[in-house]
């Protein structure tokens, strides 16, 4: 059970954890004064009143841009570190990139055949 | 040459299939003719084997061995004896004979009717002639599939039914023995599948397999086989598909699809698991005796004709039964002769019901009576076929149950008594429905003028009658030629079964 | 040898082949709208050619670990790639003329297809951890898209969400049990992982630990496989997802899950001879692996009786053959794993034709139930007859090639002892021809429902029809070469 015991630290830093939440709401809850007033129960305690429910439906589109903005985040991210020691590696490490980047590029041609890079979108071409 | 003789009439069937293929479907005259050919080539093809066959070998003959897959010891090996002789050659014999009763009476999808029955042909004369175990057992399956079609497509009114009942009680016997094929394949060291090789290590005692071990193998291939019989209690799968399935298909299933069971209890059981066989010998003959006594009591009060024969058969093929495990020369032979003799008594009383069937499309007894005046050419042929079904003397019939009979009582005493009087019985559920069907006033105004006879019916019902007399008259044709392998085998299992018992 | 990233290029070529043409496929989607219906096909049939081209020819013979011991170059992957990708091929064909894909973003298909293949390679190569779960992930992925790929169908949707949702949790768990592993081991790499088990002894570790990770692992595998008890996504999937993608995932990945249990089974966790489980004491690995193995078809086929929906059927009955397929990992002999290949090889002609008919039924028919395919028979002959051998070889009757798979499972079970594990797996056949059966009774002895209009087959499919029947006609007569190049596959463990 060697390594069953290496999680005892974990269940150590729970409890701790647990115990420090626990003990600081109950101070606090002792020490606070309470007065309740409908005021506070609202979202924004200090300005707008709320219009309607906040459980609105979002545009899907927002989710559709959302993942195409991930490739181009993630592709950064790589490229950064590229970029850094470009000098160094010379030839081939450009190559190398410009194919990643020439991979990235067909899934942005790809989106953009699609209509997918316009808000509102004109009517599918492609299929059904 | 003469070693390839058995691979083509094997296969010669199958060939005559392929070729039916390719003859348009409404050509019916050109698919018939083909198909009568092809069997009657076939069968003309195995008499060699027959005139060629060395009496005094009791080995096997006429053996052709091809290396198929070398990794695990598969061969293509034929070959015939003095058992699987006479068996091929009812399967030769009966084919053409089937195609000819379904001349007219099959008018729907005639070209895959055809198809399937000689399929089945290469199926049936493949189990008979295969000497390795993995090609048997291919055989075995492969007959399966155009059985099942004869009986789903072309049969009666519940013929789905029965096709389906047929096909999994079949199947559910044959993956157990292909258990057992290929434990003993790995008993015997794992190299190769040929049944003789195998015989040979049981033989010399290379082979040496425990009492517990034998066993298992003995009754994996035995329920296999059982159900094939079908031996009670595994019959109930009989009856259906014996009504159902068209005339052909009936005369085909009596005649040859339930001799590969006591075939094989012959060819595998005894042989290679002497000891387990005399283990379980008393409740296998017991099975068999109350097989013969209950397919005779149910056949009494069928009402159907064809019901009646197919419970008949029960209770022959229980004789069978008990003549193999009597395991003595006399109940062998007589086994094998009552084989031979159901395939011809039983497919021809199926033909003649199936005539009958034709004329009036019922088979129940109370429909008929006194068809003596109208059919009187047939009610000969019926008379004759009745009698020998009985076992009349000097009718083939008699031959087989007489020599069953000896060797049982020799065996053991109660059983053949009680066994006998399943002759009783069998004349008096025989003879009554000849009676009800032939004799008498002509009750229902249907049965007057009815047509005799035609010439094709007479050239399919004479050859067989006259097998019937010869086989009934002058046995020794027959019996001369399995003597030899016959005793061998039991000289064989007696040899086995001794050593083992040390 | 051990290789490193531009050495290793040389032999990657299939994989290469896969994913330019999927990009080449993709860039012809969006720029030829004449065009792109020919091309896409031709394209992806062309790069499927060319990577069974270079794995059977140029990689052939070849061993060695690539990329630093990421990937393995050996016979065995050679088997499995060439017979992913004529999976793959097969199913391209049976795709064309389906009118389910038919029109509907078709060069996507064709990209993800090539995508799933492309995972199913690395799956079959692999033998590091790490690479092994990302081309799980791959494959994996990419099919939630294809199951879901009829977006107007509520079935494939909902198909697709049942997908993903099984999916995510069987993987997951795998992930961790990839952790605990490497946990104990401090490697990602199989033959490390198994050195460090031998080198230490399994007392050396915790056994809880050994045996929490195997149990996570197998439910990976045990997903991919359809094995149960991970294998309630199935039936829905298969009868939500397109029919030729069904038909692909029914045989392809499977193979794939199988490729890496054995990967995992035999290079991870035996020793060298393969002939020993050297792993957690008191626990009785081949009894769980039978365990699975006889739950999985016998559930699979007992389920598959009452179908009456063509598709949920086949779908129960590849559960079954996963059963059959399990069978051979049992013994963990050269002669099961030899088995288990057979045994795949046969099932792709007969599985793959199956849905074939389905697919050409479902064109003309709009159907996928038993009733429909009454009186089949009269409508098309040709296609009775071909699903009639499909069903008969899915059974396992001799002379169709099922029969072979179910002979050598069964030789290498029973070659062990395990007679009464063969005993099961014979009555399951036998409980199998029921329902096959049942197949054959609806298209031929059952009377029609009126239709008598011709059935139409398109020339392609017939061609295709013809194609998978010939393997399930002659198999058992030429036999010998399948026999060699599988024990050649599998010398590897066998050291045959």
């Amino acid at each position: 059970m060697s390594m069953m015991l290496q999680f005892a630290n974990v269940i150590v830093f729970l409890g701790v954890g647990v115990l420090f939440l626990s003990f600081s709401l109950l101070l606090s809850s002792l020490l606070r004064p309470s007065k309740y007033s409908e005021e506070k129960l609202i979202p924004y305690e200090c300005g707008e009143n709320p219009v309607g429910s906040p459980w609105i439906q979002f545009n899907i589109r927002f989710y559709v841009f959302a993942l195409i903005f991930i490739i181009f985040d993630v592709e950064v991210a790589f490229l950064l570190p590229w970029a850094v020691v470009f000098k160094k590696l010379g030839l081939f490490a450009f190559v190398e990139g410009l194919i990643f980047i020439a991979i990235l590029a067909v899934g942005l041609a790809y989106v953009w055949a699609k209509g997918d890079l316009q808000w509102v979108r004109p009517e599918e071409r492609y299929g059904r | 040459m003469e070693n390839v003789l058995l691979t083509i009439v094997t296969f010669l069937p199958l060939a005559g299939a392929t070729l039916l293929l390719a003859i348009r479907k409404d050509n019916l005259k050109a698919i018939r003719l083909l198909a009568l050919s092809t069997a009657t080539a076939t069968f003309l093809l195995s008499l060699p084997l027959f005139f060629h066959f060395e009496a005094s070998t009791p080995g096997m003959q006429f053996e052709q061995l091809v290396t198929w897959i070398p990794s695990i010891g598969v061969n293509y090996h034929v070959g015939i004896d003095g058992i699987s002789l006479f068996l091929v050659l009812l399967t030769t014999f009966l084919t053409p004979i089937t195609i000819l009763s379904s001349w007219n009476s099959i008018d729907r999808r005639v070209k895959e009717y055809f198809i399937f029955l000689l399929l089945l042909e290469t199926g049936m004369l493949g189990v008979f002639v295969a000497l390795d175990l993995f090609l048997f057992y291919v055989f075995w399956e492969v007959m399966l599939v155009p059985m099942y079609f004869l009986i789903g497509v072309w049969g009666g009114e519940r013929r789905i039914y029965a096709a389906v009942k047929f096909f999994l009680y079949t199947m559910t016997g044959s993956v157990l023995m292909l258990v057992a094929i290929i434990a003993l394949y790995f008993f015997n060291g794992g190299t190769t599948f040929d049944y003789l090789t195998i015989l040979s290590n049981v033989q010399t005692g290379k082979l040496i397999l425990t009492v517990t071990e034998q066993s298992w193998l003995f009754l994996a291939f035995f329920i296999a086989f059982a159900i094939k019989v079908p031996l009670f209690p595994f019959h109930t799968w009989l009856p259906d598909a014996h009504v159902e399935a068209p005339t052909a298909g009936s005369v085909i299933l009596a005649g040859v699809l339930l001799k590969m069971g006591t075939y094989g209890m012959v060819r595998f059981c005894l042989p290679l698991f002497s000891e387990a066989t005399l283990e379980w010998t008393p409740w296998i003959n017991g099975l068999a005796v109350v097989g013969i006594i209950y397919g005779a009591l149910v056949a009494m009060v069928q009402t159907d004709i064809k019901r009646l024969v197919a419970y008949s058969s029960v209770s022959h093929l229980g004789f069978v039964v008990l003549g193999i495990f009597a395991v003595n020369q006399q109940g062998m032979e007589g086994a094998i002769y009552q084989m031979l003799n159901h395939g011809i008594s039983t497919g021809a009383l199926f033909l003649i019901v199936g005539m009958i069937y034709d004329r009036r499309h019922t088979r129940l007894i109370q429909e008929f009576g006194g068809l003596a005046t109208s059919l009187p050419v047939f009610s000969t042929f019926f008379m004759i076929v009745t009698l020998s079904s009985i076992g009349l003397p000097l009718l083939n019939g008699f031959v087989g149950e007489f020599l069953v009979l000896l060797g049982a009582f020799k065996a053991n005493v109660t059983y053949t008594v009680f066994a006998t009087s399943g002759i009783i019985l069998s004349a008096v559920y025989m003879l009554w429905m000849y009676q009800r069907v032939v004799f008498g006033e002509v009750t229902n105004e249907r049965n007057k003028g009815l047509p005799d006879l035609s010439l094709r019916e007479k050239f399919i019902l004479v050859p067989m009658t006259l097998l019937i007399i010869w086989m009934g008259v002058y046995s020794q044709t027959f019996l001369r030629k399995m003597d030899s392998s016959v005793s061998q085998l039991l000289s064989r299992f007696q040899s086995t079964a001794v050593v083992l018992k040390k | 040898m051990l290789m490193d990233n531009l050495q290793s290029l040389r032999y990657f070529y299939p994989e290469l082949t896969l994913i330019v043409a999927m990009l080449v496929v993709v860039i012809v989607d969006i720029s030829f709208n004449r065009l792109r219906n020919v091309l896409n096909p031709l394209l992806t049939i062309a790069a499927l050619l060319i990577a069974a081209y270079f794995t059977a020819y140029v990689n052939h013979g070849q061993e060695a670990n690539l990329f630093l011991g990421m990937l393995a170059l050996d016979s065995f992957a050679q088997f499995f790639k060439l017979f992913l990708l004529l999976a793959a091929l097969l199913v391209v064909l049976g795709s064309l003329h389906s009118e389910e894909l038919l029109q509907v973003h078709q060069g996507e298909f064709f990209a993800l297809l090539l995508a799933v293949t492309l995972g199913m390679l690395l799956m079959a190569n692999s033998i590091n951890l790490a690479i092994l779960y990302l081309s799980l992930e791959l494959v994996s992925l990419t099919s939630y898209i294809m199951v879901g790929y009829l977006k107007g169908d509520r079935l494939s949707n909902e198909a697709s969400l049942k997908y993903i949702l099984f999916g995510a949790i069987s993987t997951g768990s795998m992930l961790y049990g990839f952790s605990l592993i490497y946990g104990m081991t401090g490697s990602l790499n199989l033959y490390t992982i198994r050195d460090a088990f031998l080198s230490q002894g399994v007392q050396g570790f915790d056994q809880f630990t050994i045996l929490l990770a195997l149990v996570l692992t197998l439910a990976g595998f045990g997903f991919k496989t359809a094995a149960v008890p991970f294998h309630f996504w199935c039936p829905d999937v298969y009868a939500g997802a397109p029919t030729p993608v069904t038909a692909f995932l029914s045989v392809a990945p499977k193979a794939a899950g199988f490729a890496i249990l054995v990967r995992f089974l035999f290079s991870g966790m035996t020793q060298t001879s393969g002939s020993e489980w050297g792993l957690v004491n008191g626990i009785n690995w081949p009894l769980v692996l039978i365990g699975i193995s006889v739950l999985t078809m016998t559930l699979g086929n007992i389920a598959a009786l009452t179908q009456n929906n063509l598709k949920r059927m086949l779908a129960y009955s590849s559960i079954a053959h996963a059963g059959y397929i399990l069978m051979g990992s049992v013994v963990l002999t050269g002669e099961g794993l030899k088995s288990m290949l057979i045994y795949m090889f046969v099932y792709l002609f007969m599985n793959l034709g199956a849905f074939l008919v389905v697919t050409i039924i479902y064109n003309s028919d709009r159907s996928f139930e038993i009733g429909d395919y009454h009186g089949m028979f009269k409508r098309a002959p040709f296609l009775t007859f071909a699903m009639g051998v499909f069903m008969l070889s899915l059974t396992g009757i001799p002379p169709f090639a099922g029969f072979l798979g179910k002979l050598y499972v069964f030789l290498a079970v029973i070659e062990k002892g395990l007679f009464w594990f063969a005993v099961v797996g014979t009555l399951n056949a036998a409980v199998a021809a029921f329902y096959y059966m049942r197949v054959i009774k609806a298209m031929v002895l059952e009377e029609g429902n009126g239709k008598t209009a011709p059935l139409h087959v398109s020339f392609l499919n017939q061609a295709l029809l013809v194609a998978l029947l010939i393997p399930n006609l002659i198999l058992v007569v030429f036999w010998n070469p399948i026999e060699r190049w599988t024990a050649s596959s599998v010398k590897l463990f066998s050291g045959l």
